[in-house]
């Protein structure tokens, strides 16, 4: 109960003021010193009063309960239930007589085993898979640098308490939440809490109510990767932000998958059918005046006889290969019923960063001499077009300042066979994509520099925002200096008083800045980063050669530069992601974008790769439009909607749950953990089946609330892998579909297995019906009924697997998981009604044929069993006066058995057959699935095996049988076929008919 | 413009909700157990034509199947058949099958008629059936066969199963159980076109009294029989008087015959079983045989008297069956009939 509590307070978003206060004030409160830090012994007390600063592990589950989960699972329930009411029977039989038969015996413990190995099978498929804690204590870090009274001292990261002062410098992971008090060129990754991958500064100011927004705080397990800082310890342990996330991914439920659901719904319908068969046997075993007993033992004899032994290792295998399957697609399962999960979504929320975009900067676009220039990678990636511009002279310029003011460098140890665009870049990622583009459109950025040495050079700062180098020029000797400087747009055109255009440089003026804003808007709009880029060359004669460039103390000009244009770049979209995405589309699974970005850069990417469609505006896109403010647009006329986490923050349970619905396209930006998972849960409660990608810690409770998290192979946490279900090991959104695809496969395959299983029920359990209503000998003992479901039907039941789909299963809704279930009333009325009933008759042909054969005709078999049955009668009469010992006339029932059982292999050809479609042709699905031709011919290698293999009469009790005793059933075989034929046939005809009602399943 | 799928998201119908009652009758829709009369009614109309349908389906193939049969003579015979050609031994008496479906024990207090006539008044309906069955169906096809006379089972006709020298074995005595000293009737396996193979006759079909001693120490070895039923053979075959005219035929037919010993199962259970007589003859004649669905047919047995058994206690009686091609095997209870005797 507390547990539940817990998960709830922390789904709630964090909470955070430390930072928002004044300094003094915090100070005061935590009692510490920005200088010293604490004093030892409040430390001490501190230390005591809020426990270590560790994340507390979660109360993990015994392997053993585990195991037995698995082992009693809905499935293995029914077989456990099975297999003890076969030992009650056998307790019954053996107790009353000595020579009773041990098929019960026998039968109770193959249920077991058959229970029991898979149970072990998927307990060992899920015990590949939990730890979830396990890899969030490789988040903590190990020691931590605190000040205390003024001393340095290097302390286990668990001894850190609230107040303390810490210090951290590049490399190091934060060890607790703190407040910045004191920061050099400070950098933090924070991509494992928010998602973003770009490194980000961090300094003593707040610069935003939102704890996750402003600088000044920095967070427990992300790392420092520039720079040096100190902080005051505001949160630790469980309580620090990543602390929370931790403890709401171990205490969230992921609950029942749709699958499971489904074959609970499907025992509780066998088991229905199985109870009412039996009680109506129980009845009719009274009525005919049966000793009570014996109606027990019937009453448990057909519970246990519908039970279908092999289906649930078909469902196992017939998942695994697909899990199989999907690996190869680059979609690795970890959770087997995860399969089918992703095919009954109906709603995906994607991360944006690395799953739609290739998580990679790259220079979109320019801004030269007065126009936008689309800067297009050709379509091998090998060189960069820019329309025409290449001979401009403000291009030229602005590709040289490109390649010179930057500090990145590929890599070393690449060779040039390495396309540009896949080579490893020292520098930040805007240096990164800037150098790339130059390397593609100008061939060689390192000759450029070969040229322009650098001299001299600045490096970008928070306050000034600029970047600035200075460089000699070899390529003439009069000792010219370049200036080259580039940062953010506004801040560059301040220092400018010229600019390039078209007529060349010209004075700063208010056409051309009016040019400027259009583009920078226009780019910005676009979700894109701009940066500005200008230089200067400095006149030789008042810096010639050998200047000494100060860069602590600008000896040169910082102002009145040259303007030379703008350099956008985005995180672009990955090629396939439209397609996929409008795959969602057209399958109904509606894509919702959940970022932690921004929102224009998150909209921008939204309607590049079609989570918005082109044809649909946000209210804000409308009120722009018409030019009349956003309070005056009605919501309803918007379909698409992009909201801001701060917005979702205000927006109650019932709000959210309109924009869920009257908005066909969402994007959610600037999200924190806890939104994502309020967001899915939402989604959830509106019966959508919701599908989560992530790659960040932050995504992981998102993930593990999910029906079914999907987690990224290459850039994803290992805390997040270990929330999903699901990896995609190509970090591709457009692999999720074809997940999707084989998810949906899956269902309607298994649907098919699950028919051809249990018709054969039919004629397994009638021959045992017979025998007690109307006292004929057995026409099919339980071993011979374990050969089937264990034995013969088993390959043609997984080969059902590898059918092809029959139709285009992308261009249909995602099923309702109300009313599309995986075993419906018509799949039981098909299967045991129809084709089941055809197959007993055709057993039933088989047995009268060779009872008759042998001289026993069926009118003189009514009645015959008491006689038939009794030991003490060795002298039987059969039709023809002939006088059968009891051991005779067993072997004749046994070959009867024998030739039922194969009657029904023959006839489940043809029910595998017609299980291959639902509703076409096999004229036109056609016999491609060569594991079911194999299967065809398996079974049938197997029913000749038990049959003619010397001793089998010991081991199984099968007899070898005549050849045409084989024949027989070829005419049921054949009747199934046309039989259902036809009512497929009826159901493309006439549509939404009755025999689509009555028989579609 | 609303999201197409909202009406999806909508709040389900509770109907599947509100519980089994109204799964049973749901007044709203007028639906019993989900479904309206007339869905009712088409739903039960459809099965009735495809039960219907399936029914001729296999009554036609039965037809077909049935136009191959021959009512006279089974269609497959002997070893064809899974009957075999080693046939069963059967007796009479038999233990209530209602009560003790299982059990072999004939048991009984000896001047307590309320229990011996449930044992006596079995073997009277069965030896006055065969009995009447003679007078019936007699004029026509069964004749008095002996060992002597020539006469022989045929395709048409039979041998009467003579039921007038039994000696004690009768139902004035209640076949001796009265008495304490029960006949139980042993009959041997009827098997459409079986004969028994004679002893002493060679590949050439030539009879010789060195091949029946060799054929009868064969069996002696392989199918343990009890010498002094070799004896018994040696003798019976010598009693023959040469002399007659169809000396031949004679000893044929009495070396075809189907012997038939019974003694206790175990060392005690000889001890305890006492003398046994057979009657009207040591075996089933081989004139009975072949059994071809002869009308009137009589299935011949033999009664064997127990004549002094120990009572008070279990014997366990077995009897076996010699012929050249019979082999009693007591597992498969071929040739081989077994019962227990209780006579309190």
């Amino acid at each position: 109960m507390g547990k539940k509590k817990d998960v709830a307070s922390l789904k709630g978003d964090i909470e955070i003021t430390e930072h928002t206060l004044p300094l003094d004030d915090l100070c005061r409160q935590l009692r510490t010193c920005p200088l010293k830090g604490l004093s030892h012994a409040w430390a001490k007390v501190m230390s005591e009063k809020e426990g270590p600063n560790r994340l507390t592990p979660p109360k993990t589950t015994p392997q053993w309960v585990i195991f037995i989960r698995n082992v009693f699972s809905y499935f293995g329930i029914l077989l456990w239930i099975g297999a003890i009411l076969c030992f009650i029977a056998y307790a019954i039989q053996a107790s009353s007589s000595e020579t009773a038969s041990k098929d019960n015996l026998w039968l109770g413990l193959v249920l077991t085993i058959v229970v029991l190995i898979t149970g072990i099978f998927s307990f060992y498929q899920e015990s590949k898979s939990s730890a979830i804690m396990e890899s969030f204590k490789d988040l903590v870090p190990q020691y931590a640098r605190v000040i205390r009274e003024g001393q340095r001292l290097t302390l286990k990261a668990e001894e850190v308490t609230i107040g303390d002062l810490v210090e951290v410098q590049l490399g190091d992971r934060i060890p607790a939440d703190i407040r910045i008090v004191e920061a050099k060129s400070f950098k933090v990754d924070n991509s494992s809490l928010t998602g973003e991958s770009e490194a980000q500064s961090r300094g003593p100011d707040c610069t935003n109510e939102n704890p996750l927004e402003t600088k000044n705080l920095a967070f427990f397990s992300t790392n420092a990767v520039e720079g040096t800082a100190k902080g005051i310890v505001i949160r630790i342990g469980d309580n620090t932000v990543m602390g929370r996330i931790a403890g709401l991914v171990s205490g969230l439920d992921s609950g029942e998958t749709p699958i499971a659901k489904e074959i609970a719904h499907f025992i509780h319908i066998i088991t229905v059918v199985a109870f009412g068969l039996a009680l109506a046997l129980l009845a009719a075993a009274i009525a005919l005046r049966y000793h009570w007993l014996d109606g027990v033992i019937f009453f448990i004899g057909i519970i246990v006889a519908w039970v279908p032994e092999g289906l649930l290792a078909t469902v196992t295998v017939c998942l695994t290969l697909t899990a199989k399957r999907m690996a190869k697609k680059n979609c690795l399962v970890k959770n087997l019923e995860a399969v089918e999960t992703l095919g009954s979504t109906s709603a995906i929320c994607s991360d944006k960063t690395g799953t739609l975009t290739q998580n990679r900067m790259t220079v979109s676009h320019l801004w030269v001499e007065g126009g936008i220039v689309d800067a297009k990678l050709n379509d091998d990636c090998t060189s960069v077009g820019v329309a025409g511009y290449n001979k401009r002279d403000g291009y030229q310029k602005l590709v040289r300042i490109a390649a010179l003011c930057s500090t990145a460098e590929f890599k070393g140890g690449q060779d040039s066979s390495v396309p540009v665009m896949k080579r490893d870049v020292a520098g930040d990622a805007s240096e990164a994509a800037i150098l790339k583009f130059v390397e593609l459109a100008e061939g060689s950025a390192a000759k450029i520099r070969e040229r322009f040495p650098k001299i001299c050079e600045i490096p970008f700062n928070s306050s000034d925002k600029f970047q600035l180098s200075i460089h000699a020029n070899n390529m003439t000797d009069k000792g010219c200096h370049l200036l080259v400087m580039k940062g953010a747009p506004e801040r560059i055109l301040e220092r400018c008083s010229t600019i390039m255009t078209n007529q060349g440089e010209v004075a700063m003026n208010d056409k051309a800045l009016d040019a400027f804003h259009d583009a920078y808007l226009e780019l910005g709009s676009l979700g894109e980063r701009v940066l500005g880029f200008c230089d200067l060359p400095l006149p030789s004669c008042d810096y010639p050669i050998g200047y000494n460039f100060n860069s602590e103390e600008p000896n040169f000009p910082l102002t009145e530069l040259r303007f030379v244009g703008l350099i956008s770049m985005l995180d672009p979209p990955r090629p396939t992601v439209p397609d996929a995405v409008a795959k969602c589309r057209s399958a109904g699974v509606r894509v919702i974008m959940v970022t932690g970005d921004h929102p224009i850069t998150a909209k921008a990417i939204a309607k590049s790769v079609g989570i918005i469609s082109p044809e649909n505006e946000t209210i804000e896109d409308i009120a722009n439009r018409l030019g009349v403010p956003l309070s005056e647009v009605s919501p309803e006329s918007a379909s698409a909607a992009v909201v801001h986490g701060g917005e979702l923050k205000e927006l109650s349970e019932t709000e959210l749950d309109n924009v869920l619905r009257n908005y066909s396209e969402i994007v959610f930006a600037r999200t924190s953990p806890q939104q994502k998972l309020q967001i899915v849960e939402a989604l959830q409660k509106q019966g959508a089946i919701v599908a989560v990608t992530g790659d960040g810690v932050n995504d992981s409770p998102a993930l593990k609330k999910a029906d079914i998290g999907v987690a990224m192979g290459i850039t994803g946490s290992d805390v997040s892998k270990q929330a999903a279900d699901m990896i995609l090991l190509d970090d591709n959104f457009s692999t999720i579909v074809a997940g999707v695809e084989e998810g949906r496969l899956i269902f309607d395959n298994l649907k098919k297995s699950i028919a051809y299983t249990l018709t054969s029920k039919i004629p397994e359990v009638s021959p045992f019906l017979f025998f007690i209503l109307f006292d004929i000998p057995l026409a099919l003992g339980s071993v011979t009924i374990l050969c089937i479901d264990l034995g013969t039907d088993m390959v043609p039941a997984i080969s059902l697997a590898y059918e092809k789909s029959e139709s285009d299963i992308m261009l249909r809704s995602p099923r309702d998981p109300k009313r599309d279930r995986l075993v419906n009333e018509r799949l039981i009325s098909v299967a045991y009604g129809q084709v089941g009933m055809i197959q007993a008759v055709a057993g039933f042909f088989v047995y009268f044929i060779i009872m008759a054969e042998n001289g026993f005709l069926p009118q003189d078999l009514y009645g015959i069993r008491p006689r038939w049955e009794s030991r003490a009668v060795n002298d039987l009469e059969d039709s023809y006066g002939q006088e059968w010992t009891y051991v005779a006339r067993k072997k004749l029932e046994y070959t009867c058995h024998t030739a039922f059982f194969v009657a029904i292999v023959i006839v489940q050809w043809a029910d595998v057959i017609i299980c291959k479609t639902r509703r076409l042709s096999l004229w036109d699905q056609g016999m491609g699935n060569w594991v079911l031709n194999f299967g065809l011919v398996f079974e049938t290698a197997v029913a000749a095996f038990l049959s003619y293999t010397p001793g089998m009469d010991v081991a199984l009790r099968m007899q070898p049988l005549k050849f045409v005793w084989w024949l027989p059933p070829l005419p049921f075989a054949v009747l199934i076929m046309l039989y259902d034929e036809v009512r497929r046939w009826l159901i493309r005809r006439q549509p939404g008919g009755w025999v689509e009602m009555e028989t579609y399943y | 413009m609303v999201d197409p799928k909202s009406k999806k998201y909508s709040s389900p119908s509770k109907s599947a909700n509100n519980g089994f009652k109204e799964f049973l009758y749901n007044t709203k829709d007028g639906t019993v157990m989900g479904r309206t009369g007339s869905s009712w009614g088409k739903i039960i109309l459809f099965y009735i034509i495809f039960y219907a349908g399936l029914a001729s389906f296999f009554c036609l193939n039965f037809y077909i199947f049935y136009l191959t049969l021959n009512m006279d003579e089974p269609k497959f015979q002997l070893d064809e058949s899974l009957i075999g050609t080693n046939p069963g031994l059967g007796f009479r008496p038999m233990p209530d099958p209602d009560r003790s479906p299982d059990s072999t024990l004939i048991w009984f207090r000896r001047n307590v008629p309320s229990d011996y006539l449930f044992w006596s008044k079995q073997l009277e309906v069965f030896v006055d059936e065969t009995d009447t069955g003679k007078k019936d169906a007699g004029s026509v096809n069964l004749q008095a066969c002996t060992l002597d006379n020539d006469k022989r089972a045929t395709s048409i006709t039979a041998c009467q199963v003579k039921v007038d020298n039994l000696e004690y074995c009768n139902k004035n005595n209640a076949f001796g159980f009265s008495r304490g000293e029960p006949c139980i009737l042993i009959k041997l396996n009827k098997i459409y076109g079986w004969v028994p193979e004679p002893y002493g006759f060679d590949e050439r079909d030539r009879f010789s009294e060195a091949q029946l001693r060799d054929d009868l120490d064969k069996e002696i070895r392989e199918k343990h029989m009890p010498v002094d039923l070799k004896y018994h053979i040696l003798n019976e075959t010598r009693g023959l008087d040469p002399n007659t005219k169809n000396f031949d035929s004679h000893r044929r037919m009495l070396l075809s015959t189907v012997w038939i010993n019974c003694d206790g199962e175990n060392v005690a259970d000889t001890e305890n079983i006492g003398q046994i007589n057979y009657y009207p003859f040591r075996g089933i004649a081989g004139y009975y045989f072949p059994f071809l669905k002869q009308q009137g047919y009589q299935s011949p047995f033999i009664l064997v008297e127990l004549k002094n058994p120990m009572p008070g206690v279990v014997i366990n009686v077995e009897c076996k069956a010699f012929a050249r091609n019979v082999k009693p095997d007591r597992l498969a209870r071929l040739a081989t009939t077994h019962f227990e005797i209780l006579i309190d």
